[in-house]
């Protein structure tokens, strides 16, 4: 018995020491760095409470990248989880070609986070770019997508979305597994696609919406290649989401106590945001033979 | 007999022992640079002829150089840089603010400092401790395109009042798409800094007070020249260039078209800016444009770069045989080449000799061009990030220049102020 309990421990000792060593003491490190004074190339000085105090009172910086992070978050993840969905549901229809279909919706979600992609964006949303190319063969005035403080978020935000892959497919394995009794019994009672959408998909889809939900907010508080290749954070630091704000203040500035001060805030942020979306999912989310619901 | 063999076998064992005591064993040695594709060519050359003449393996690690000064910090902060490194002159105080950064080059045998004048050497200290050699002086200079000039029937011009009706010249013959000059972020940082430096003969940085040596009014005139670039129609707005996205000036398709006819780029890079260019085109190294009453032409010039050896090498004095061979030697210099300016070493520049080659004469407009000495503070991550923000909102009109001013001079301050 005492064997086994030992090999069983061995052969979780990689993953333990990997969650360790690679997680676990960057982590309660970066926390203790939040509270010093440290350029890396010397001994980190304790400052206390001065790099929150700093953050909260005096950087003007940290408050806007912080909105413009906030907007981001809440702009790109229901727009993203809409349009998982709305694409999940076309590519559950037994269409000729499906199979091909639900490949090439799920390839941007493996290129996505690739810098290649970021770089292809700026090019398709540049002054004299494709994007501007098609409206201008429509006779439509070009748009500043990128120059304009307003619509570079925007832009932004549509590299975001159109990687919406991982979420569709996790849709649509759901709408699979949706029991279909359900919807010859609303159909035998006369409900029309919408209604049967609205009263059966969508409740019995609760539980994924809520998983992608969580993962699409955590993956977009962290969003950086796309805003660091194609603008920089700019113009005027419209698109300056905060993990471009850390790299800068960690790597280009040399301050990693501040910066780990800022990586602290947003984890509390993610953290009571995730918070949040549980206590609210006792009154939204609908899990089949849960006796609560 | 026997005891013939048994002496001439010591013998050799001693000479050999000996030997190997003296000479620097085989080492495998990474070496790390920033640079463009005709750079990176250069120096594996380089490297490997250098390592096959020492015995040595090179591996080199290169970039962009956007990125390698925070790969640099990650690999200094954990202690895993590479043995000899390309470091930007501006970073030494960065790196080894007292001078134990790097390796001291002046305890390595296999250095000979004597190609440099104690004044490079001192450019390369830091606390009094030789950091890093200085590989060559550079500038920035002014490159136009002959080509895009000659069309509309302008001369390159010679000073800035020319330059403008160049410009309305250019906009009126080619067309309005054309612009005569580029100047965003730290290209428009620096022409800042020219326009206040050309007019008061001062750098930023004041070495007596450590504060900023100009005023309020002063910067401000430097802001509204940028101004007036933009008005007219000498350069694209900030708001034109960032509808384009992060893109270098050097990868746009108007540059290389000629459609944007002229910077103010680093003497050093005269080929990243000429090579992209249609064929026929030619650009120009032209002297420094001077503003009507400058007292002097502002040159914005500094040692270009250094290479240092790192303290943590295993094998220090085979890395300070390599660096020597590629700087001092003409295995290294013949395949260097100018790839990174002219060099600094004595050694290099009798071998390599005069020549009309562009960049040399580049170099020669950096050299001739008179200013005051360069604060390596000018180029600061933080100090440069202040006037890039700063500049980005007179451009969008959040600002008005004074405000500007006043908005720089404080955030430059309070970074100077660390560095009392």
């Amino acid at each position: 018995m005492r064997g086994q309990r030992i090999l069983g421990l061995a052969y979780l000792a990689p993953y333990i020491v990997g969650l360790v060593v690679f997680t676990a003491m960057p982590f309660l490190t970066s926390l203790y760095l939040s509270f010093t004074s440290y350029d890396l190339m010397s001994s980190p000085k304790w400052s206390g409470l001065a790099n929150y105090e700093r953050l909260f009172t005096r950087d003007r910086t940290f408050l806007k990248s912080l909105n413009v992070t906030l907007l981001y978050v809440f702009i790109t993840v229901p727009l993203k989880l809409a349009f998982a969905l709305f694409i999940a549901a076309i590519l559950n229809y037994k269409l000729k070609f499906i199979n091909f279909f639900r490949t090439a919706f799920y390839v941007p979600s493996i290129l996505g986070g690739s810098i290649a992609i970021a770089v292809l964006w700026r090019y398709i949303f540049a002054s004299e770019g494709l994007a501007n190319m098609a409206l201008g063969t429509v006779g439509l005035a070009p748009v500043d997508w990128f120059g304009d403080p307003t619509n570079a978020l925007f832009t932004i935000t549509l590299l975001r979305c159109w990687q919406f892959g991982s979420a569709m497919v996790i849709f649509l394995a759901a709408l699979q597994s949706i029991d279909k009794s359900l919807y010859e019994a609303a159909a035998i009672d006369g409900a029309g696609k919408v209604r049967t959408f609205i009263f059966i998909t969508l409740p019995l889809l609760t539980p994924v919406i809520f998983f992608n939900l969580i993962m699409q907010m955590v993956q977009a508080f962290q969003e950086f290649n796309g805003p660091y290749i194609i603008t920089q954070g700019g113009p005027l630091k419209s698109t300056y989401l905060l993990p471009l704000y850390i790299y800068d203040e960690a790597f280009k500035k040399f301050n990693m106590g501040y910066a780990s001060a800022i990586a602290w805030v947003l984890f509390v942020i993610i953290m009571g945001l995730t918070l949040v979306a549980f206590w609210s999912s006792k009154k939204w989310v609908y899990y089949a033979g849960d006796k609560r619901s | 007999m026997k005891t013939r063999y048994m002496l001439a076998a010591l013998a050799s064992a001693a000479v050999t022992t000996l030997a190997l005591s003296t000479a620097v064993q085989a080492a495998e040695l990474r070496m790390a640079w920033w640079g463009g594709e005709s750079r990176h060519v250069a120096t594996q050359k380089a490297a490997e002829a250098c390592g096959v003449k020492h015995g040595h393996t090179v591996k080199g690690e290169f970039t962009g150089f956007d990125g390698y000064l925070e790969k640099l910090t990650t690999q200094m902060a954990g202690m895993t840089e590479a043995d000899i490194m390309q470091v930007n002159w501006p970073w030494l105080p960065l790196f080894s603010k007292n001078g134990n950064g790097f390796a001291d080059l002046r305890t390595l045998k296999g250095l000979d400092l004597a190609n440099w004048t104690d004044a490079d050497l001192a450019a390369g200290s830091m606390n009094g401790v030789l950091q890093g050699l200085p590989v060559s002086t550079t500038g920035r200079v002014f490159f136009f395109n002959k080509t895009t000039f000659d069309k509309a029937g302008v001369a390159i011009p010679t000073n800035w009042d020319e330059f403008f009706t160049a410009t309305k010249a250019i906009k009126e013959k080619l067309g309005s798409d054309h612009y005569t000059f580029n100047a965003v972020k730290e290209t428009a940082h620096l022409v800042t800094i020219l326009a206040v430096t050309q007019a008061t003969g001062k750098d930023m940085v004041d070495p007596a007070t450590n504060r900023v040596a100009w005023t309020p009014e002063e910067l401000a005139q430097g802001i509204n020249f940028l101004g007036k670039l933009v008005e007219s129609g000498a350069i694209r707005s900030q708001k034109e260039e960032a509808a384009d996205g992060n893109v270098n000036l050097f990868e746009k398709p108007a540059w290389a078209e000629g459609r944007i006819a002229g910077s103010y780029e680093w003497d050093s890079t005269y080929s990243k800016y000429a090579d992209p260019l249609k064929e026929g085109q030619v650009l120009e190294p032209v002297p420094m444009l001077k503003l009507a009453g400058a007292v002097t032409d502002g040159v914005y010039r500094k040692p270009s770069m250094v290479f240092s050896i790192s303290k943590h090498s295993k094998d220090p004095e085979a890395a300070a045989e390599i660096l020597n061979c590629l700087l001092n030697e003409p295995e290294g210099i013949d395949a260097l080449g100018t790839s990174r300016g002219i060099p600094t070493s004595k050694a290099a520049l009798e071998r390599l000799g005069d020549s009309d080659k562009p960049e040399v004469r580049a170099n020669k407009i950096v050299m001739a061009s008179s200013g005051p000495v360069v604060s390596p503070f000018n180029e600061h991550p933080e100090i440069r990030g202040a006037f890039i923000d700063t500049l980005e909102e007179y451009a969008y009109g959040q600002i008005d220049a004074d405000g500007a001013a006043e908005q720089i001079i404080d955030t430059v301050n309070d970074v100077l102020a660390k560095f009392d």
